[in-house]
């Protein structure tokens, strides 16, 4: 259901800002040869290193969704020398992504000493702690898909650590860590249901992205 | 039972003490003569007695013969003498335990882990959960000694097949896994499981193994101490006037602080005797020094000193020593009467407040003033050390409780509680626990460190409360003459109910004492002290002399047999307790205070 038009009708438009939102979602994702396309169709002045960039950035989050997190690593310090010495939270996530792929491909021996050596330093600090434990605990069974902790072994999990990647490498290159899609559609989420809330429940339904786009 | 020489070997003391046993309990006289001939006796050669099939012993028939001997059995293996307990085994015919029990402790003090799994459930009696919580201790056994060996591997391996698919306790298991990377020290900074560090040892593993399964399969360990120490406990506490030392306990005959039948009341000068049955009561000596009436009263906590505080806005500290009781140092400088005393942890120092004016620092030795807490266009009314000496708390007349450093910063205030014009706040000993006066019939507890609130709801007005040494009962005084014992350990219980003194008008305070804090002592607007025993509630007796009203009362805390009240007479009385019982024992004084005559 939507607002009544009349209240936006009379908004204008630039067709380059539309091209730079669809722009930024695709560089984002690190949709290479869609963005050359794009380019060319609509005759963007194209960003420098853009595309260099986005091949290694594509490269590296391949790697790490793929299991082979320890290239992924290796590849970003290449990449950027200290991006991970100074985010300990993406560094612990990435090196628990690598415990987990040693713990289901069952190389117990391998992922306990993975985890004494790389994992255990990060023990004195107190917020991984907890993390930590959890982990470990997937070494105590021997179907960790059966374990209480199957969650860390899920396709989405790995998903968030790769997207945080993602969004650590850009804001290193000063780029935006959010592709700007994603905060508008985020946005006027919000300011519709506002909007609901406000008006009761004879103004407007809550907001539905998905009957939006079928309307 | 006397007549058994201490030079006598153990083996043969202890076949005396079985057979007498047996003789005791069916109420009867020996048969055989025992008393002269314990060197000659040979319990294998005699005929058994008796009562020798009987199912149930003694007096009352409450006790099963096989679990007595078992237990006694028992307690004869875990006192180290064994031959004694196998020859009671064999001789009476009863095990105590069975085979499999024994196969199986042995199995476990020998590390055969696999095996002891094996036979617990040749154990007949036991249920499945049972069964693996047994097993899933004993396997944790297992893993932290490979730990401790340090096979890593091999323990890694135990926690996967043999403890995990266990399926039990599943947070232990994730404790168990983090052990594995940390093997030095299980457990990572910070985390609050630290306490699972190495393996225990394997006798420790059998009592926590004999804590899971049923008692009649393995008796659990020092069951007949535990028995014999509930019967001495319940006649201690059945003694109305104990005030005596446990060492003087015995199992030879019950335990009673004797009935003294003396009529005696001589009334000299300052020397008046009560008969307290059993417990005499003396008034050792009145101090008169105060010139207005006496309103707290306080020992510290070493009982070497007697801070008193009057409505003559003078603080006095008084030196009790063997000689007596002498004035030390008298405190002025407040403007307004002194309601309240606290002393330091140390005893060092001293503080006073009064009412609705400022609290003083004083110290002891020099009786100087230290310094003075105030708050601009406001009044303290109570005052209280925390135990670590270095902060203050007081009451304010705004409704707050404030909380001073020594040299007075203010570091926290703490809104809304009311407190009224004299009032009572007083921190527990650890120093966790504020307690005050909150509503007119309710009392705050607020813990500081968790920021938890809890109340102590009354149906009458308080009036003022007492805390007992161990922090965990209060003492409450309301206004309809009622003094409530309340347990205030996690919730808040009441307890007790004492009752007989009088109170109309003003504030009266009533203390714990004795040995142990077993009796409650309270002021009373009828100039009489009186006193309870804390357990039974009931009025041991109320003690004339005072000839105004008794404000406070307060007990030393190193001399049970001590006791101080306050009064409006102006007047500070001495009491002595004795207890008659332990002067006939050794036919001399036993060591209170006397002194010489009035001040």
């Amino acid at each position: 259901m939507d607002v009544d038009p009349r209240h936006y009708e009379h908004i204008a438009i630039n067709d380059n800002d539309i091209h730079n939102v669809v722009l930024s979602y695709l560089v984002h994702n690190c949709f290479k040869e869609t963005v050359d396309s794009f380019i060319s169709c609509t005759g963007m002045n194209q960003p420098a290193d853009c595309l260099e960039d986005m091949e290694k950035r594509k490269r590296i989050l391949h790697f790490a969704l793929e299991g082979n997190v320890l290239k992924a690593i290796e590849l970003t310090e290449q990449l950027t020398h200290d991006l991970l010495e100074e985010n300990m939270d993406l560094h612990f996530d990435l090196l628990s992504l690598h415990f987990v792929e040693l713990v289901c491909s069952r190389k117990c021996t391998e992922a306990l000493e993975f985890a004494q050596t790389k994992l255990t330093p990060f023990g004195k600090v107190k917020k991984y702690v907890e993390k930590l434990e959890d982990f470990m605990a997937l070494l105590a069974y021997e179907e960790p898909e059966k374990s209480p902790m199957f969650h860390l072994l899920s396709l989405e999990y790995r998903q968030h650590v790769a997207d945080s990647l993602n969004r650590a490498i850009l804001a290193h290159a000063n780029r935006p860590s959010y592709a700007a899609m994603e905060r508008l559609i985020q946005q006027t989420t919000a300011v519709r249901q506002c909007l609901g809330q406000e008006l009761g429940k004879d103004g407007h339904p809550s907001f539905s992205l998905k009957d939006f786009l079928k309307s | 039972m006397g007549g058994v020489e201490d030079d006598e070997p153990a083996s043969k003391r202890m076949k005396l003490s079985s057979v007498e046993l047996r003789g005791f309990s069916n109420g009867s006289a020996f048969t055989e003569p025992i008393a002269g001939s314990s060197r000659d006796l040979n319990l294998m050669a005699r005929p058994l007695p008796s009562e020798g099939d009987e199912e149930v012993i003694g007096s009352k028939g409450v006790i099963k013969r096989v679990e007595f001997v078992r237990i006694i059995a028992k307690a004869l293996y875990s006192l180290g003498y064994k031959k004694s307990g196998a020859y009671l085994e064999e001789e009476s015919g009863i095990p105590l335990q069975s085979s499999v029990v024994n196969l199986f402790m042995q199995q476990i003090l020998d590390g055969n882990w696999g095996e002891s799994v094996a036979t617990l459930s040749n154990i007949g009696l036991l249920d499945e959960s049972v069964i693996k919580s047994a097993s899933f201790l004993i396997m944790e056994q297992k893993f932290f000694e490979l730990l401790d060996g340090e096979k890593v591997m091999d323990a890694l391996t135990t926690l996967r097949t043999e403890i995990a698919p266990l399926c039990i306790n599943n947070n232990r298991v994730h404790e168990l896994s983090c052990c594995l990377v940390s093997p030095s020290r299980c457990g990572f900074v910070g985390s609050p499981r630290r306490d699972i560090v190495k393996a225990k040892s394997r006798s420790k593993l059998l009592e926590e193994l004999q804590k899971l399964l049923p008692p009649t399969i393995m008796i659990p360990e020092r069951r007949l101490e535990h028995l014999v120490e509930q019967a001495l406990i319940l006649q201690r506490e059945g003694c109305m006037f104990h005030n005596s030392s446990d060492k003087d306990m015995s199992l030879y005959t019950d335990h009673q602080c004797g009935r003294n039948q003396i009529p005696s009341r001589t009334l000299q000068s300052e020397q008046l005797l009560y008969d307290l049955c059993g417990v005499m009561v003396l008034a050792l000596k009145i101090l008169q020094a105060h010139t207005d009436e006496v309103w707290f009263l306080k020992f510290s906590h070493n009982g070497k000193y007697l801070a008193s505080s009057s409505n003559d806005r003078s603080t006095i500290i008084w030196e009790v020593d063997a000689n007596g009781v002498t004035l030390k140092h008298k405190l002025s400088g407040h403007q307004k009467p002194v309601s309240c005393v606290s002393w330091s942890s140390d005893d060092h120092q001293l503080l006073t407040c009064g009412v609705e004016e400022a609290v003083r620092r004083w110290d002891v030795s020099s009786g100087d003033c230290l310094h003075v807490y105030e708050k601009a266009g406001l009044g303290l009314v109570s005052c209280s050390w925390h135990p670590n000496g270095k902060w203050i708390f007081s009451g304010v007349n705004d409704k707050s409780i404030c909380m001073w450093e020594l040299d007075g910063k203010e570091l926290e205030c703490w809104k809304g509680q009311r407190t009224l014009k004299i009032s009572d706040l007083e921190v527990t000993s650890d120093g966790k626990l504020i307690i005050s006066m909150c509503r007119e019939s309710a009392i705050l507890l607020l813990d500081r460190e968790e920021r938890v609130e809890r109340f102590i709801e009354e149906d009458q007005t308080i009036t003022s409360f007492s805390l007992s040494r161990d922090n965990r009962f209060l003492l409450v005084n309301l206004l309809n003459q009622e003094i409530h014992l309340w347990n205030i350990e996690g919730d808040l219980k009441l307890v007790a109910k004492y009752q007989g003194h009088k109170r109309t008008r003003f504030v009266i305070r009533s203390c714990f004492g004795g040995l142990e804090q077993a009796f409650i002592a309270s002021g009373s607007e009828d100039s009489q002290v009186y006193l309870w025993h804390r357990g039974s509630c009931e009025l041991i007796e109320a003690l004339p002399g005072h000839s105004g009203a008794v404000n406070c009362v307060t007990w030393n805390p190193t001399n049970p047999h001590m006791l101080a009240s306050g009064s409006d007479d102006r007047t500070i009385r001495i009491w002595g307790l004795k207890d008659l019982n332990v002067k006939r024992k050794d036919g001399q004084s036993n060591g209170i205070h006397y002194c010489n005559g009035g001040t």
